[in-house]
């Protein structure tokens, strides 16, 4: 039995990446941005489709970071919970709206800084190096340190350095940011996939008769 | 009796048990965690557990509720206000000892 309280909330937190299903989901949602991102490199300028995309964007982060919580709160429940149980991690109110309102400052200050970068250095080559970073520092500080797990180190590292040959490839912005988004993705459904096998075989559900036995 | 001795004496006992300061302090991290998933990561029986979280319940320091997750039936623990601020003082107390013999 483990006495230190540290210990204890580290492992209770890391349940949460236990089975793999978020890096899944997640995966699956910037494999569909990196698709988004490959429609718009291949799509003539002034065509419907080049159209219907400059106003998805938008409803396709919104509502795909929507259908991700669904569908990983769907898997959970199904796969996760009748195995090793059910946590809810939950928020105060007060941390919820200071998270919201920290977030959106966040990425107003990072959009701002990148439109002023952009006419500054008068092109967008440097996007994907940094969008690979700023994933790679997220993955690496808050995700891999929070869960103390190391496959978030090596999809940070792998995020970084797929950005920074993707800035350097020459290839047009647009289809730079389309692999990213795409490699990543993949990656993440990869090292998800093999998680989530690896629970599953390790994990058999029990039967209803044993849940029913509690208390 | 010295000072570092009597901080023990005043401990909170029912949460100085080992396997129900683990029980606690896992459900101080999260906001609720049910039956199955406690078992698992205290390694206790089922009835050594159901033992442990009737004294809680008890001591007013948990609360638990039968309750279904789409069609799951779960039964879930949640750390009561109260729970939360005998975890505190009980860490605190510890503190203040581990800083008097260390």
């Amino acid at each position: 039995m483990k006495d230190n309280f540290s210990d204890v909330e580290q492992r209770v937190k890391r349940y949460w990446y236990t089975d793999g299903i978020g890096e899944l989901a997640g995966g699956g949602l910037f494999l569909l941005i990196g698709l988004y991102f490959a429609g718009h490199e291949w799509s003539s300028s002034n065509s419907l489709v080049r159209t219907l995309l400059d106003s998805s964007l938008v409803l396709l982060l919104i509502g795909g970071a929507y259908a991700t919580r669904w569908l990983v709160n769907i898997l959970k429940t199904r796969l996760t919970y009748p195995r090793t149980g059910y946590v809810d991690y939950g928020t105060s109110r007060k941390d919820t709206s200071s998270g919201r309102f920290l977030t959106g400052a966040i990425a107003v200050g990072v959009s701002m800084l990148l439109v002023i970068l952009g006419k500054f250095v008068g092109s967008f080559d440097w996007l994907p190096s940094f969008t690979g970073l700023l994933f790679g520092i997220i993955l690496m500080t808050v995700i891999a340190r929070v869960s103390g797990l190391g496959r978030f180190f090596l999809l940070g590292g792998f995020c970084i350095i797929l950005g920074l040959a993707l800035s350097f490839s020459g290839l047009p912005t647009d289809y730079s940011l389309a692999l990213l988004y795409g490699l990543t993705g993949l990656a993440s459904m990869l090292s998800g996939g093999i998680v989530l096998l690896r629970y599953l075989r390790e994990n058999p559900i029990l039967a209803d008769a044993e849940r029913q036995n509690e208390r | 009796m010295s000072d570092d001795l009597r901080i023990v004496t005043e401990l909170d006992r029912l949460i100085h048990e080992p396997a129900r300061l683990l029980i606690v302090t896992i459900l101080s991290s999260v906001a609720s965690a049910d039956f199955l998933y406690l078992q698992r990561e205290t390694g206790l029986t089922k009835g050594n557990l159901s033992a442990h979280l009737s004294k809680l319940e008890e001591a007013g320091y948990v609360q638990i509720e039968k309750t279904f997750k789409g069609k799951l039936p779960l039964t879930v623990c949640k750390l009561t206000t109260s729970g939360q601020k005998a975890l505190k003082a009980y860490r605190q107390q510890l503190q203040s000892f581990m800083k008097m013999t260390g």
